[in-house]
């Protein structure tokens, strides 16, 4: 939920409750202070009429006018009290239900006692009440959207330093190396916030060139050990006088070497994906790359008696670095030849939209989803290093691709939807 | 054919020495940026071997100084940094190929006899091993003057040992020059190669000049 929704929900059911009653409030002390008034004025009718009565020992005449009745009753001696009431009756002239206020009081007349009854039309009164209520609410209604309305700009202008920053952290980028721009606000929360948001990110920037030079510093330090080893490596072997068990050992170390610099290598070049250095992106053609890769192990692929069945697309043409492509493509085809098994198949199909991968191999034993992941292979024991789906994976992420490993048994199924 | 060895580990340049000189080259090395600069200004090399790292300045200088003495010294960069960067800017300066660390030393040499071969193309591209003649121009094959036919890869797999001859060399060294970096794992696959290139020469008359060395690898030479 919106902040500004939020707020504006409170705000409209608070205002929405004061109004009701505040509105019962007044409506109450409206009408007691019009009703008064109608009293007031019975009061000085009945004054009129004992007046009167004092002086000419008779009663007035009754009178019917529209908005005041005047009558009297003879009482049989049961005494009355003086009453004031508002009752509904039904007018003959207004041809409607009309509310009167009636005031009853007793008056004696030469021994007799006669009840008096003047009553007043209320219609005009309620008439008044309601027009005020519908004046008051009319207004009450208008104000209240108008403030809404306010609020909403105001508050949307009020946020604004704090939707800028916000936009800023989304975009922020640690390998695009551009500083926040952050705006200058004199709403004191939003300064707060912006000072420490720069202050995380240039510590977050500086964290991670620290980082990122430690990585490369060590891989390019380990390069040179490795240079060493292997070169001596090379030079024992070819020692006049080895012994076969000696041959074997060194071997064993030769390769060992060869694995250790080959992690190196993977890991070097995932991390120099993570740094985005390799933006430069050029037109390749899928097709051509997959061709030439083939060929290039075509020994291996018949070495294993492999059927290959191949089926690129002409016009498969992707932006992106070519030497991404040449990685990609090559992880996925060697991958396709190294896990197969003898007598297996091979099928490429590349469209322009997908390249499809579907080789036979072994059962896997990891859960396939985890075979992206670094250092998952399908075969724990395998001399294979396992971050050759992890590069693709990065690979595709980085050019938009989706990619998808599915086992059918026997078939291992690599997909990748371009675009 | 002198070689100059440009690279400021002793270990890793004295590796290289062994290896060249035994191939008959004549070795020089220079450990830091101003030696190497020295070096140049005063002799030709057939062949310099050039680390970019170095302790004093960049390889990369050194080879804009060669370049604009109009020096004809092939040049061999080789560098731990493996950048795109690196061996893009080494190739445009000039340089004729790139090596990464770690390598093999058979690689070194092969690679270096590739340069010498294109550096006097003038002369001879020819490479003669007993009967055994490789036109590296034509890339052909002849044996006792008949044609041998070969596959790309049986091809290069042949020059690889003919410019490694009498030397043992490793399953991965021959595994990663004819593939590349991508066969990683298991590379037993090497074998059947071997013994198809080793049953085509022998078919051709010629003595079984590949010798396997304790599972370490191979050796080419004539006993």
């Amino acid at each position: 939920m919106k902040l500004l929704t939020k707020y504006n929900r409170v705000n409209i059911i608070a205002t929405i409750i004061a109004l009701l009653v505040s509105g019962i409030c007044y409506y109450f002390f409206i009408r007691y202070e019009l009703i008064s008034q109608l009293d007031k004025d019975l009061k000085v009718e009945e004054m009129e009429i004992i007046d009167y009565v004092t002086l000419h020992r008779t009663l007035p005449n009754a009178s019917s006018y529209k908005d005041q009745k005047i009558g009297f009753e003879l009482l049989n001696n049961e005494p009355i009290n003086r009453t004031v009431t508002s009752k509904d009756i039904f007018s003959r002239e207004e041809n409607e239900k009309i509310t009167i206020r009636e005031l009853v009081f007793p008056v004696q007349v030469m021994d007799k006692n006669f009840k008096v009854m003047i009553s007043k039309s209320q219609q005009e009164t309620n008439d008044l009440i309601q027009s005020i209520l519908l004046i008051t609410f009319t207004i009450v209604i208008a104000l209240l959207l108008v403030l809404s309305i306010i609020n909403r700009f105001l508050l949307n202008k009020l946020w604004q330093p704090f939707n800028a920053t916000l936009l800023q952290l989304k975009q922020f980028n640690l390998t695009g190396k551009k500083e926040l721009q952050l705006e200058q606000t004199r709403i004191n929360e939003f300064a707060d916030l912006n000072l420490a948001v720069g202050i995380m990110s240039n510590r977050v920037n500086q964290d991670y060139e620290s980082l990122k030079s430690f990585t490369e510093n060590a891989s390019h330090e380990i390069q040179t050990p490795l240079a060493i080893i292997q070169s001596k490596l090379e030079l024992l072997m070819q020692s006049e006088n080895l012994e076969e068990e000696q041959g074997r050992n060194l071997q064993s170390i030769q390769e060992a070497c060869t694995r250790l610099s080959k992690l190196n290598q993977s890991l070097v070049l995932l991390t120099k994906m993570d740094n985005q250095q390799f933006q430069q992106k050029e037109l390749i053609n899928a097709g051509k790359i997959i061709n030439r890769l083939i060929k290039n192990y075509e020994e291996l692929i018949t070495v294993k008696q492999i059927t290959i069945a191949i089926n690129l697309a002409e016009d498969c043409d992707l932006t992106m670095n070519e030497m991404m492509a040449d990685i990609l493509f090559s992880n996925l085809v060697t991958n396709a030849i190294k896990h197969n098994i003898a007598n297996g198949t091979i099928d490429v199909t590349l469209t322009r939209q997908q390249l499809i991968i579907r080789n036979t191999g072994p059962d896997l034993s990891t859960n396939p989803a985890e075979l992206f992941e670094r250092f998952k292979k399908g075969n724990q024991g395998s001399a294979s290093l396992g971050l050759g789906l992890s590069i693709v994976k990065k690979i595709c992420e980085q050019n938009n691709f989706s990619v998808e490993y599915r086992f059918e048994k026997p078939l291992h199924i690599v997909s990748i939807q371009f675009s | 054919m002198k070689i100059l060895i440009i690279e400021d580990e002793k270990a890793l340049s004295e590796s290289m020495v062994t290896y060249l000189t035994s191939e008959s080259y004549l070795c020089e090395i220079a450990a830091d940026y101003t030696t190497a600069l020295n070096k140049i200004d005063c002799y030709d090399y057939d062949c310099i071997i050039l680390d970019i790292m170095l302790p004093g300045g960049s390889g990369l200088q050194i080879l804009k100084e060669l370049k604009a003495n109009h020096k004809l010294d092939g040049v061999l960069i080789i560098s731990a940094k493996n950048s795109i960067d690196d061996r893009v800017a080494g190739l445009q300066l000039g340089a004729d190929d790139y090596l990464s660390k770690p390598f093999h030393l058979s690689e070194l040499s092969a690679r270096i006899a590739a340069i010498i071969r294109r550096r006097n193309f003038n002369g001879n591209t020819q490479i003669k091993f007993n009967d055994l003649i490789i036109d590296t121009q034509a890339k052909l094959i002849t044996l006792k003057n008949v044609p041998l036919e070969l596959t790309r890869k049986e091809y290069e797999l042949l020059l690889y040992f003919v410019s490694n001859k009498g030397r043992v060399i490793s399953k991965n060294a021959i595994a990663e020059h004819l593939w590349g970096d991508d066969m990683e794992g298991n590379i037993d696959f090497i074998y059947t190669h071997i013994k198809n290139l080793r049953k085509k020469l022998m078919e051709a008359g010629e003595a079984d000049y590949i010798k396997s060395v304790y599972g370490m690898g191979y050796k080419f030479a004539t006993q």
